[in-house]
C-alpha cells in the first residue's frame, strides 16, 4: 500500500524524476567515456610516449569523480527535497519509520542503479561516436581506443552504485531522524535568516585568505608536487563559498536599502536574488569550480593545440628534407607557403657525406638559434662558409641531413673542384621551412609519406621539425584530448545542475509572477526581469570561474615552457567558451520563459 | 443611478469558457450592473455560480465572450498588450483569497510595489506606504517577512498594497475566505474604513453572508445570472445580515 503510494508521488512529478534520472544518466555517461580512456592501458602506451601520460589522465580521473561525488550528493539532495513532503505525511498517518526508511533506501538504489545502467550503455554508444568525431577534429590518431572496454565498465558501475548505495543509506539516516513537521514544512522553511555583519566580515576575509592559499599552491606546483591539487581544490572550494557567503549577499542586501531598489521590478528582482543566493551558494559555488574546471582544461587542451606547431618549430632549423625529390614531391613543396627553402648536392662515400663549399656559399645553410633562460627566444641564423666548415659538422640539422639505420653521416665540405672529383653516391637534398606548420601540415604529411616510402630507412630520411611535431602530437595527444574532453564534460554537469536547480524553484516563481501579473506588470518587464534574476545567477559563478581559471593557469607553466604559454591565446578561447555558456544561458532562459511566464500574459 | 458616476459599468456581459469545437460552458449569461464612485458593492453566489470569473472579466484578468465593461471611463474590452496591465497596474486594487503576498520581498516592500511600477520616486513612496500603513495599522510590521506575518497581518498588508497607489475601484475575491472570524471582522471593519475615509469604490465577492452584510448593496448571482438586489439603506449591519439570510433562503430554494 505504501509502496503504492509512494509510486504514485513519483508519478505527480515525473517530469523532475525524468531531468533527475537524465542528469545522472549523462553523468555516468560522461565517466564511462573517461574510464574507458583513462583505464585503457594499450591506448594509452600506444598514444603517448611517456609515463607521465598515465599521471595525467589519472590526475583526470581523480578530478572527474570528486566532481562526480559532489554531483550526485546534489542531485541526491533534489531528490530529497522532492520526498521529504509526501514522506512526512505517510508519517503523520501512521507509516512505520522503518517501512519509510526502507522505501527511501530502495528508491534512491533504484534510481541510481537504473540510471547506471542506462548511462553506460549510452556511454558506449557516445564513445563510439562522440570521440571519433573529437579526434577526426583534433587531427588525432589515437590507436587501441575501443567503445567497449570491461575494465572501464566495471569502474563506472562500481563507483556509481557505490556512491548510490551511500547515498541511499544517507537519505534513510536524514528520513528517519527527523520530525515528521520539519518533513511537512521543509519548503516553507523561512529563507530569510539574520545577518550577523561581524560573522559575515570574518567569513569574507577567510573566505580571500582560503582562495589566496589556493592560487598560490596552483602557482607553486613545482614546490608542492601533486599535494598542490588536493590543497587547492579544498581551499578553492571553501574560500569561494564563504567570499559567495559573505559578499553576494551583503552586497544585495546593501543595494536594496538604495533608492535604484524602488523603482519597477527592481526591490523584486533584488528579493529573489537575496532569496536565491542564500540557498544557492552552495550550487554557485560548485557551478564556479565546475566552471573553472571546464574552461581550464579547454584552454589548456586548445592552448597545446595551437602551440605544439610553435613548439616543433624549435626543434629544427627546416621544417623537413626531402631526397632526391621526385616530380610528384615537388608539385606538393610547390603548395607551400615556404620561408626558406635550399637544395644540397651531396656525396655519400661509407661513414662520410660530402658538401659542396660553392653551394653552400652561394645557398648558406640556416641554423636554429635558441636564447638560454626562462624566455626562449628562436631565430634563424646563416655564417659564412668560412664559418659554418667549422660550425657545420656539429649542426645536428645539418648532421640530420644524411643519416643511415646505422649512424648519422659525418659531413666534410669541401671545394668544387674537390667536390666534383669526390666518388660517392650522389643524391640531392632538399630543405624546407615553411611559414606556418598548422597551415601546410596536410601537405607536409604527405610529403613524409612519399618519403618514408621511397627510403629503405624511413624513420631516418626525413628529419626535421615536422618529425618533432608528428612525435609531439603523440606525447601531447592524449594531454590535449583529455583537455578537451573534460572541458566537455564538466560544460555538460554544470548544465544540469543548474538545470536542476532552476526547474526546482520555477513551480515557486509561476506563483510569483502569476501574481505579478496580476498586479499589472507589464509582460516586457516581467521577461526582462527573469532575464537579469537568472543572467545574475549564471554570471556570478562565471566570473569566479574566470578569475580561478587565470591563477589556476599557473599550474601548467611547467608543462609547457617557454615559447609555449598557458595564457597565450587564450581569449579565442575563453570567447568561445563563454559563446557556449551564453547559448546554455539562453536555452535556459527560454525554457523558463516557457514555464513561469502567466499564459494570459502574452503581448 | 446614471452611468456618468458610475466606477464599474457592466452591460450584457457573457462568458463561454472552452473553444468552439471543446465542450463549452457558459459562466455568466447577460450580466448587466453598476458600481457608482464611492459605493461599497456586494457579489454573492454560492461556490461555482461565476464570482471569480465576473471578477476576472472586470480586472482584465480574463476577456469576455461578448459584452461591454466600462471601468472608469475605460472600455476595458478594447485594451490589448500592455494597455491591459497599465489599467491592472493603475485603475484596480486586487485583495486575493490567499494573499499574493511575494514571500521574498518584507511587507514594505510589498506595499511600494504598485509604485514601484509606475516609477515614483523613493521619497514619495515611503511617505504614500507610512500613510497607508497608518490606516490600516501595520506600521510596525513593515520590515517583517511575510512569513512571520498572521494570516490577518498578511491580509492587511495585502489591502495596503490594493489602495496604494489611490485606484479607482478596490475589488476582493472572497479576501476573508482564509481567515479566522475575528481576523475576517477586522478586515471587513478595515475595507468599511477604507470605503468611507477614502471614498474608494470597493466590490466585495464572497460567499458568506456575514462578509457580505458590510456591504451598501448586494447582487445575488446564481449559475452566472444576477437575480435579485438587496440595499442596506439605513439599516444597521445586524438587521442587513438578517435580511440578507432571508433572501439567501428563498434565493436557493
Ligand atoms: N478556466 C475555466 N475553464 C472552464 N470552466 C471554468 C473555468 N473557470 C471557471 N470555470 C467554471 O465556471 C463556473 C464558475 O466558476 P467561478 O467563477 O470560479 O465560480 P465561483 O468563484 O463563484 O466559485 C464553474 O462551474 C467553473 O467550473
Ligand atoms: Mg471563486
Amino acid at each position: 500500500m505504501l509502496g503504492k503510494l509512494a509510486l504514485a508521488g513519483i508519478k505527480n512529478r515525473r517530469r523532475d524524476y525524468l531531468v533527475l534520472l537524465a542528469g545522472l544518466t549523462m553523468s555516468a555517461a560522461i565517466f564511462y567515456m573517461f574510464a574507458n580512456l583513462a583505464t585503457n592501458t594499450a591506448f594509452i602506451k600506444a598514444n603517448a610516449v611517456t609515463s607521465s601520460a598515465s599521471l595525467i589522465f589519472g590526475f583526470g580521473a581523480v578530478l572527474l569523480i570528486l566532481i562526480t561525488i559532489v554531483y550526485i550528493m546534489y542531485a541526491n539532495s533534489f531528490l530529497l527535497s522532492m520526498r521529504r513532503h509526501d514522506y512526512g505525511l505517510f508519517m503523520m498517518l501512521g507509516a512505520k519509520r522503518k517501512r519509510i526508511g526502507e522505501l527511501v533506501f530502495l528508491e534512491t538504489l533504484i534510481l541510481g542503479t537504473v540510471a547506471t545502467v542506462i548511462g553506460i550503455v549510452l556511454g558506449l554508444l557516445m564513445s563510439k561516436f562522440l570521440v571519433g568525431f573529437l579526434l577526426d577534429n583534433l587531427g588525432l590518431h589515437l590507436a587501441h581506443l575501443v567503445a567497449f572496454y570491461v575494465p572501464a565498465i566495471i569502474a563506472t558501475a562500481v563507483l556509481y552504485v557505490g556512491l548510490f548505495i551511500l547515498a541511499s543509506l544517507f537519505n534513510l539516516v536524514h528520513l528517519t531522524r527527523t520530525t515528521v513537521l520539519k518533513l511537512l514544512h521543509s519548503d516553507e522553511q523561512a529563507n530569510q535568516t539574520q545577518v550577523k555583519p561581524f560573522r559575515q566580515a570574518v567569513a569574507g576575509v577567510l573566505g580571500l585568505i582560503l582562495l589566496g592559499i589556493g592560487y598560490w599552491a596552483l602557482a607553486a606546483i613545482k614546490v608542492l608536487q601533486t599535494a598542490a591539487i588536493p590543497l587547492a581544490l579544498v581551499t578553492i572550494t571553501l574560500g569561494t563559498y564563504l567570499l559567495f557567503r559573505a559578499t553576494v549577499l551583503m552586497f544585495i542586501r546593501s543595494l536594496r536599502k538604495t533608492a535604484w531598489a524602488k523603482k519597477h521590478l527592481n526591490s523584486f528582482l533584488l528579493g529573489q536574488l537575496n532569496f536565491r543566493v542564500h540557498n544557492y551558494t552552495r550550487m554557485l559555488t560548485i557551478v564556479s569550480l565546475l566552471f573553472a574546471m571546464a574552461l581550464g582544461a579547454i584552454t589548456v587542451g586548445s592552448g597545446y593545440h595551437r602551440q605544439l606547431p610553435m613548439m616543433a618549430g624549435n626543434f629544427g632549423a627546416y621544417t623537413i628534407a626531402v631526397h632526391d625529390k621526385t616530380a610528384q614531391e615537388q608539385r606538393l613543396i610547390d603548395r607551400l607557403d615556404i620561408r626558406h627553402q635550399a637544395t644540397y648536392t651531396q656525396k655519400r662515400q661509407g661513414k662520410m657525406v660530402y658538401y659542396n663549399a660553392a653551394e653552400l656559399a652561394k645557398e648558406p645553410f640556416e641554423q636554429l638559434k635558441m636564447t638560454t633562460g626562462d624566455n626562449v627566444k628562436t631565430s634563424y641564423v646563416t655564417e659564412s662558409i668560412k664559418k659554418f666548415q667549422k660550425t657545420g659538422p656539429t649542426d645536428i640539422d645539418f648532421l640530420g641531413l644524411a643519416t643511415t639505420s646505422q649512424r648519422m653521416l659525418t659531413p666534410k665540405i669541401v671545394s668544387a673542384s674537390q667536390f666534383a672529383k669526390q666518388s660517392g653516391k650522389t643524391t640531392t637534398v632538399t630543405t624546407v621551412r615553411v611559414k606556418d606548420l598548422q597551415r601546410d601540415t596536410p601537405t607536409i604529411k604527405k610529403l613524409a609519406k612519399l618519403e618514408r616510402q621511397r627510403f629503405s630507412q624511413p624513420a631516418e630520411m626525413t628529419i626535421g621539425s615536422y618529425q618533432s611535431y608528428e612525435m609531439m602530437t603523440g606525447f601531447f595527444g592524449g594531454l590535449e584530448f583529455m583537455g578537451y574532453f573534460l572541458g566537455i564534460a564538466f560544460l555538460a554537469m554544470l548544465a544540469s545542475c543548474l538545470m536542476f536547480k532552476i526547474l526546482s524553484g520555477a513551480p515557486g516563481d509561476q506563483r510569483r509572477y502569476r501574481m505579478l501579473y496580476k498586479m499589472g506588470v507589464r509582460y516586457q518587464l516581467m521577461r526582462s526581469g527573469i532575464a537579469k534574476e537568472i543572467g545574475i545567477l549564471f554570471l556570478i559563478p562565471g566570473i569566479m570561474g574566470i578569475i580561478d581559471v587565470l591563477f589556476g593557469l599557473q599550474m601548467f607553466k611547467p608543462l609547457m615552457q617557454s615559447p609555449m604559454s598557458p595564457y597565450l591565446g587564450i581569449g579565442s578561447t575563453f570567447a568561445i567558451f563563454l559563446g557556449l555558456y551564453a547559448i546554455y544561458y539562453l536555452i535556459t532562459l527560454v525554457l523558463y520563459w516557457r514555464i513561469v511566464l502567466p499564459k494570459g500574459a502574452v503581448k | 443611478m446614471t452611468t456618468t458616476n458610475a466606477v464599474v459599468s457592466v452591460a450584457g456581459l457573457e462568458k463561454t469558457y472552452g473553444k468552439a469545437n471543446e465542450r463549452q460552458y457558459q459562466a455568466l449569461k447577460d450580466i448587466n450592473f453598476q458600481v457608482a464612485k464611492g459605493e461599497f458593492v456586494g457579489i454573492m453566489g454560492a461556490s461555482g455560480s461565476g464570482k471569480t470569473t465576473l471578477l476576472n472579466m472586470l480586472s482584465t484578468l480574463d476577456t469576455p465572450t461578448k459584452g461591454d465593461v466600462i471601468v472608469n471611463g475605460h472600455d476595458v474590452t478594447k485594451m490589448r498588450g500592455n494597455q491591459l496591465a497599465d489599467f491592472r497596474a493603475e485603475e484596480v486594487g486586487f485583495i486575493f483569497q490567499d494573499f499574493n503576498l511575494l514571500e521574498s520581498l518584507t511587507a514594505e516592500e510589498n506595499i511600494g510595489l504598485p509604485l514601484a511600477l509606475k516609477g515614483t520616486s523613493s521619497r514619495v513612496m515611503d511617505q504614500a506606504i507610512h500613510e497607508v500603513a497608518e490606516t490600516l495599522s501595520i506600521a510596525d510590521l513593515l520590515q517583517k517577512y511575510p512569513a512571520e506575518l498572521s494570516g490577518g497581518q498578511k491580509q492587511r498588508v495585502a489591502a495596503a498594497r490594493a489602495i496604494v497607489h489611490h485606484p479607482s475601484i478596490l475589488m476582493g475575491d472572497e479576501p476573508t475566505g482564509a481567515l479566522d472570524s475575528t481576523s475576517a471582522r477586522e478586515l471587513l471593519d478595515l475595507l468599511t474604513t477604507i470605503n468611507q475615509k477614502q471614498a474608494m469604490s470597493v466590490l466585495l465577492v464572497t460567499h458568506d453572508p456575514f462578509s457580505a452584510s458590510f456591504c451598501q448593496r448586494i447582487l445575488f448571482i446564481k449559475d452566472g445570472q444576477i437575480g435579485s438586489e438587496l440595499r442596506r439603506e439605513n439599516q444597521d449591519r445586524s438587521a442587513f445580515y438578517q435580511e440578507i439570510l432571508n433572501e439567501l433562503g428563498t434565493f436557493n430554494e
